[in-house]
């Protein structure tokens, strides 16, 4: 039986490394939550590896057509969420804080509603205050569009795209104000 | 191993006896470890380990199938329960000491399959063994002799016994050619050892393959009202299990929307009434972004495989729309809910939650009844699974919902630490009991709740796993190694020729099996005919084959039944 002993050292070192994913972490607690959570994790993307500009068709709850060609030389914010997601709701109030922020430099946020009808995605946004419009995408469009850039890959995401339309920076989870408002400026900049 | 013995031996002896003793160093440490670990011994006993290991697999609930039964496990049993999680009892086939089995079953295999097919190779390239001196002594022998007056000489008679054990799919060997002796071997049935070795490396094969599929794939789930869409990105999984070295870039981008659900009950059987026959969803794909919607069906066991990814139906129910309304007349909450099926009726448990509802956040628990029906003591149950009177009993409750922590929540049950309760069928408002259409005024001013409708969901599984092809191609690479080396027998043939002094032309021939082999025997005696018909056909022409006819007469060195059957037509003649 000696011989079993370093096997199952092996063993152990193996199943250590997956335990530690963030995913894998999520697929063993067995919480019945319903959605992918983000750990807060910040990607930026330099200017040599960002991807094509971003090109997508989009419906707001108010029936208005969102299109991307309208985003030319403007930094837009895309953040992805539904209500009754628990981190969307402690993410919102600091997304209007900032939106209140930048809007006077011209930067549009835009929420992408996944899985609400229009009177809970409204409600959520009665509740918080929330006064930048989101689309509707039940159907999935915005996010198909997405995985050719950027595949947003947690509720919450959030993704800060340049005046060229390109992906800068990815938030996967509850963004961290600061860290967003620095994304923002970077991309007001040009970085 | 005789050195160990001795060791332990002289244990209880002096230190100085020990000094005396044969050493096994390290590397022959190793050896003997190796040599233990590829015994056969120690393969068979991995194996019965292997069973004995899976079965806390079916004891308790597995992470694998189900994470949510194991979370619900630990708080029911907070006692030892954190101890089975703390032995991986609950990821029992992703457990160290499963893999350490399965690992080492490996190793033991690989060490024993790969000296064995050297060996094999070796034997298959080389000539059969030589013909041993003394062939009387294997059990399926006999002798037949040809008369002078057919003039075949024991050169030509070992000839033509070479050409037809040759036809008969011989590798042939002949020996001692030229001396008054001349024997030919034969040996046939090869391919039962190739068999055996393809049966193990295909085992290897099926190792591999599944932990490939493990390492590699990944296998998430998502439940789809009629109308939904789900794309295959992260964002839109209700949950995910990925492989240790799964990439979020192998998630193949595409679009599926649930049109429609059908489900068919039996109507027309007795015995099977109301049971379901037949699951189709209609759904639209589009296979990457940009690509043109095609309209598909998907049915149980049957799915759509987009890319690399599987799309599966697993699972159906119902979803009742429901439009809550708060104390302030606003709508919190609109939209179909999830009810979880507890039975073959569909008596589903649903919760719902409108964390937006002004004053207070509003919470519902209770059941959807597609038929319902009240019985003697006033309770409604399921009846049918077709809504034909649908209805929704629920509870509710006011405070908090404990969404807006940011704190993940089970969305399939209501916490109702912080929560007030308002109906319930022992609360002075009495529960709540909608019909289809109707609605209801919530006490104390904290809103309305009204069922709109009916829609039907689905479960689906999305798995990827690249090791799947591989599994079957070894799986079944392992039956056919394992018909081969069942049915083909392998066995050796000797044929010896000599002229006896009187002129005579002897011929001795035996058969002997490598391990069992239950054909022998028919085989020496299609053998025998054979050799009959051929030497008097070649003979006179004339000779009639009837063997097995005459008395035992004595030959030299033989007894029992095969030599009373030896005597040889010709002799007879």
């Amino acid at each position: 039986m000696g011989t079993i002993a370093p096997a199952l050292g092996l063993g152990l070192a193996m199943s250590g490394c997956g335990a530690q994913d963030s995913l894998a972490r999520q697929a063993n607690a067995g919480d019945n939550k319903n959605y992918i959570a983000g750990d807060g994790s910040v990607t930026e993307y330099g200017q040599g590896e960002r991807k094509a500009p971003v090109v997508l068709t989009g419906k707001l709850f108010n029936g208005k057509v969102v299109d991307s060609t309208a985003w030319a030389g403007k930094v837009v914010v895309l953040n992805f969420w539904y209500a009754a997601c628990a981190p969307c709701r402690l993410e919102a109030p600091r997304l209007e804080a900032l939106w209140q922020e930048f809007k006077p430099a011209g930067v549009l946020f835009y929420g992408v509603n996944l899985r609400d009808e229009e009177p809970e995605a409204a409600a959520f946004e009665r509740t918080y205050g929330v006064t930048y419009p989101s689309m509707k995408d039940k159907n999935g469009g915005v996010i198909l569009a997405m995985t050719q850039y950027v595949p947003p890959q947690a509720v919450p995401t959030t993704l800060v795209i340049d005046k060229n339309g390109k992906v800068t920076s990815r938030i996967l989870g509850i963004a961290d104000q600061g860290t967003l408002k620095s994304l923002i400026t970077d991309a007001l900049a040009g970085k | 191993m005789p050195a160990l013995k001795e060791a332990s031996r002289a244990k209880p002896n002096l230190a100085s006896d020990a000094v005396t003793l044969p050493r096994l160093g390290f590397w022959g440490m190793l050896r003997w470890v190796w040599r233990q670990l590829t015994s056969m011994r120690n393969a068979l006993f991995l194996l019965l380990l292997l069973a004995v290991a899976a079965v806390p697999g079916s004891l308790f609930p597995q992470r694998s199938v189900n994470p949510s039964t194991v979370t619900q496990y630990l708080k029911d049993h907070p006692g030892y329960g954190p101890w089975l999680d703390r032995f991986q009892f609950f990821n029992v086939f992703s457990s160290a000491w499963f893999s350490a089995i399965y690992l080492l079953l490996f190793i033991s295999l690989a060490g024993c399959v790969v000296p064995r097919a050297r060996a094999h190779w070796k034997a298959m390239r080389s000539a059969p063994p030589r013909t041993p001196r003394r062939l009387s002594r294997l059990t399926e022998y006999g002798t037949l002799e040809l008369p002078e007056r057919l003039g075949i000489s024991a050169e030509q008679a070992l000839q033509d016994a070479a050409r037809l054990l040759r036809k008969r799919r011989y590798r042939i060997g002949l020996y001692d050619v030229g001396s008054d002796r001349p024997s030919v071997a034969g040996e046939r049935g090869l391919i039962r050892e190739v068999g055996n070795l393809l049966f193990h490396v295909s085992l290897i094969g099926v190792l591999v393959f599944v932990a490939i599929g493990g390492l590699f794939g990944y296998r998430g789930q998502k439940i789809l009202v009629e109308g939904d869409t789900f794309v295959n990105t992260l964002i839109s999984y209700d949950s995910f299990s990925p492989g240790p070295n799964f990439s979020p870039t192998r998630l193949d981008p595409f679009a599926i929307t649930l049109d429609k659900f059908s489900v068919k009950f039996d109507r027309s059987s007795k015995a099977h009434y109301g049971q379901p026959i037949d699951f189709t969803a209609a759904v639209t794909v589009t296979d990457k972004p940009g690509a043109p919607p095609v309209h598909q069906t998907l049915k149980v066991n049957d799915p759509i495989t987009i890319g690399a990814a599987s799309f599966y139906l697993v699972g159906n129910g119902y979803a009742p729309v429901v439009t809550v309304k708060d104390g302030t007349g606003k709508t919190a909450f609109s939209g179909p809910v999830i009810s979880i099926p507890s039975d073959g009726a569909y008596t589903s448990l649903l919760v719902i939650k409108a964390p937006d509802a002004k004053p207070s956040q509003l919470g519902f628990v209770g059941f959807f009844l597609p038929t319902a029906l009240v019985n003697d003591k006033g309770i409604s149950y399921a009846s049918d699974p077709d809504p034909f009177n649908p209805r929704l009993n629920l509870n509710s409750y006011y405070g908090d919902l404990g969404l807006n922590t940011g704190q993940p929540r089970n969305v399939y049950t209501l916490d109702t630490k912080n929560l007030t309760q308002l109906n319930g069928r022992d609360k002075p408002a009495g529960g709540i009991v909608l019909a289809l259409g109707q609605s209801y005024t919530l006490p104390q001013g904290k809103g309305t709740i009204s069922f709109d409708g009916i829609k039907r969901y689905i479960g689906v599984d999305i798995r990827h796993d690249p090791g799947q092809v591989g599994v079957l191609i070894s799986a079944l690479a392992a039956l056919a190694g394992l018909v081969c080396s069942l049915f083909v027998g392998r066995h050796r043939v000797w044929v010896r020729t000599g002229t006896h002094p009187d002129g005579r032309t002897m011929i001795e021939y035996a058969l002997l099996a490598r391990g069992e082999n239950h054909r022998l025997a028919a085989e020496a005696a299609t053998i025998r005919k054979l050799l009959q018909q051929l030497l008097s056909i070649l003979g006179t022409g004339q000779e009639q084959p009837r063997d097995g006819m005459s008395a035992a007469t004595g030959n030299t060195g033989t007894t029992g039944g095969t030599t009373a059957a030896t005597r040889t037509s010709a002799k007879d003649q």
